[in-house]
């Protein structure tokens, strides 16, 4: 379901209070106009999960943290901060993957500049 | 003041380059801190730029003790973007291969495992000798004894050769045999035993926070496993049981993977005596291949090390973003919370008894 | 989370000039001198024919390995040592963590910018005479990660390498021979281009 970054706090802990207490992954998506952060959540006792999506613009790209109501979202949100340049608000989100990485640029964005002259078949 | 022990990216255990940097007080961790990134090379990046069926020798380089799942997560999810069926019998031969991957898999943890704790190298010879049959057997189904890449949309490269099902049945009747001789050799040591019990409790509360998953999350209490909550393949018409232990040790752990080993022996000798006669090829690979039908998908699998979650945005004949959800990368992660309050020594076991790829931590 | 690790304090330095700094301290101008001499003398005795053959006899059939598998060839490496293809048999065993026992360095797997430091710092503290073997394609040449961003293609864009085996991975019988090869290659059967 979409919401908006500002109720993520909050009902990522209504949802763990209504029993949906595992942390599956955090993500995102960019779509070069804007991008889609992605929270995969899942009920343990049946088995059913649940997407929260967030779309964020690209050039004001932050999201609050979830890290008090899951301990999961710890390395999710540095991988996310580190390779989509994502900042997180509500704690300090250091490097984890690229700790000695010169480049400026957060490397999963489509506008990253990478040497792959590789070319698929139909020229892109 | 405490000390600070940097266990550097070269160690010898056998899980790949990690750094870990512990903060003890005399012999005890107080605080610890993972390094990863060491063999980070973007792998989700990697497969923005090639066609679908470019990309599983990729996929299998995530977690090389187990490649063929890793391999059959991704060809799942693009067979579920393109809208493709998997034909009958190529589901139970897929079945029986992602078994015996398993089987293959735990083996290996139990040797590294008693690598690690120092018990050097008579465990390890014998579950490499064992696994290496293993790999015999898969080299007849696929053609490789690693990174097979035997997968094809709707089906497999090669099918079963017709003396298999005598080769495998003789093998899990030596098998079961061996896991005797294995938990003899183990479980009748004091040392190891002291080293396994009570050591790195990890509460079904803790797991679920933790987000850990696969072997470790039901060694907590917790029952999950994906061949139960979202069948796939056949697994909801052969008969297998979940295996839990609700310690959460150490010891929990490695008696877990070992039940494991003997509940995918009963699996493969069941798929192999219902499995029907049909064919079992899959579509050959081309590089414009047919177009993807649904936009995202989203696929579980359950690999030996836990759940693989891979999440897929399709372009019509390559991937827009594929984000790969690894066992190992939440199975790190809690290493931290689990290490505190235990001795250096103990770090070892626990790291073993964990079973991390770190090709797969740093995708 | 604890405060970062400093990369610039002492003990992150180079290990040569830690062990010259020590080496400096400890020896003193007048100890000096017979240890020059004697190893001129060692040195003189080694190269004359039947020692010389000698030394090379024992240099090529005792090689201990680093283990150093960063990646999937690693497996491969395990199995080179565990009993089916056995490695010891032609006098490769121990494989030790530590460099400062070794005489090869077995790159097993894919080597990302991160972890060159680290790679120079092991070849560093190896003594002398020391060989390199780059196993597997990633170690060759870059291998599948050819175009990634944080990857060296090549692990002879940092080192030195003896013996390139081909293959991803390449079998555990495909690293026995290249054991001959280089073991042939000390023994100064091949020449070394």
């Amino acid at each position: 379901m979409k919401i908006d970054r500002n109720e993520l706090m909050h009902i990522v802990r209504s949802m763990k209070g209504a029993g949906y207490d595992y942390l599956v992954k955090i993500t995102a998506v960019d779509y070069e106009r804007s991008m889609t952060a992605i929270y995969f959540l899942r009920e343990m006792k049946s088995g059913k999960d649940e997407t929260l999506e967030i779309e964020l613009d690209p050039r004001d790209a932050w999201l609050p943290t979830v890290i008090d109501t899951f301990p999961a979202a710890d390395w999710y949100e540095r991988e996310l901060s580190e390779m989509f340049g994502i900042q997180i608000r509500g704690r300090i989100a250091k490097r984890l993957l690229l700790e000695k990485w010169d480049g400026t640029e957060p490397p999963f964005r489509k506008s990253f500049k990478w040497n792959s002259d590789y070319k698929t078949a139909d020229g892109e | 003041m405490p000390t600070r022990i940097n266990i550097g990216p070269v160690h010898p255990s056998t899980h790949g380059v990690l750094r870990l940097v512990a903060d003890v007080e005399g012999d005890t961790i107080t605080n610890l801190e993972p390094h990863i990134g060491f063999l980070h090379r973007g792998v989700e990046k990697l497969v923005e730029t090639r066609m679908y069926m470019q990309s599983p020798p990729y996929m299998e380089k995530l977690d090389y003790v187990a490649p063929l799942a890793m391999d059959d997560a991704y060809v799942a999810t693009v067979e579920a973007a393109l809208g493709i069926e998997v034909k009958e019998r190529a589901m139970y031969v897929r079945l029986i291969q992602l078994e015996l991957q398993r089987i293959a898999s735990h083996l290996f943890f139990t040797g590294a495992l008693c690598n690690d704790m120092g018990l050097m190298f008579t465990m390890f010879m014998w579950c490499f000798e064992d696994r290496d049959r293993v790999l015999d057997l898969l080299a007849q189904t696929t053609g490789q004894r690693m990174f097979y890449v035997s997968m094809r949309l709707g089906g497999v490269t090669l099918d079963l050769p017709p003396d298999f099902a005598d080769n495998c049945n003789e093998f899990l009747d030596y098998m079961e045999k061996r896991l005797g001789a294995y938990e003899n050799f183990m479980e009748k040591n004091p040392v190891f035993m002291e080293r396994m019990k009570g050591v790195g409790v990890l509460t079904s509360q803790e797991a679920k926070d933790l987000g850990v998953t696969g072997p470790v999350l039901r060694a907590s209490g917790v029952p999950y496993d994906v061949r139960k909550a979202k069948p796939y393949y056949v697994y909801d018409k052969l008969h297998f049981e979940v295996q839990t232990d609700n310690r959460g040790d150490n010891l929990a752990r490695y008696r877990v993977r070992i039940m494991e080993i003997r509940e995918s022996a009963r699996l493969i000798r069941e798929a192999l005596r219902q499995i029907p006669e049909g064919d079992a090829k899959g579509m050959p690979v081309k590089l414009i291949g047919p177009a993807a039908k649904n936009r995202t998908v989203t696929v579980s699998r359950e690999c030996p090390r836990g759940e693989a979650m891979m999440y897929m945005v399709a372009d019509p004949q390559k991937p827009y973003r594929l984000s790969i959800r690894s066992p190992n990368f939440v199975n790190l992660s809690a290493l931290p919370h689990m290490a505190k309050g235990h001795r250096l020594g103990d770090l070892f076991a626990i790291m073993g008894t964990l079973d991390l790829v770190m090709a797969c931590v740093d995708r | 989370m604890s405060d970062e690790i400093d990369h610039d304090s002492p003990e992150f330095l180079n290990a040569r000039r830690e062990m010259d700094l020590l080496v400096a301290g400890s020896v003193s101008e007048k100890q000096a001198k017979p240890n020059v001499v004697f190893a001129k003398f060692a040195d003189l005795i080694k190269s004359m024919p039947p020692t010389k053959d000698a030394v090379r006899w024992s240099r090529k059939n005792s090689l201990w390995p680093l283990q150093f598998g960063l990646a999937c060839c690693a497996i491969e490496l395990m199995d080179f040592g565990a009993a089916r293809v056995d490695a010891e048999r032609k006098g490769y065993l121990l494989f030790r963590a530590t460099p400062r026992q070794c005489d090869v360095m077995l790159v097993a797997g894919w080597v990302t910018k991160s972890m060159v430091p680290e790679i120079k710092r092991l070849y560093e503290q190896m003594a002398e005479p020391r060989y390199v073997i780059a196993f597997g394609e990633c170690a060759t040449c870059g291998g599948p990660w050819w175009e990634s961003y944080n990857i060296v293609r090549g692990i002879d864009q940092v080192l030195p390498v003896d013996v390139y085996v081909a293959g991803c991975p390449p079998r555990p019988e495909n690293l026995f021979a290249a054991l001959i090869k280089l073991q042939n290659k000390l023994g100064g059967e091949i020449e070394d281009r």
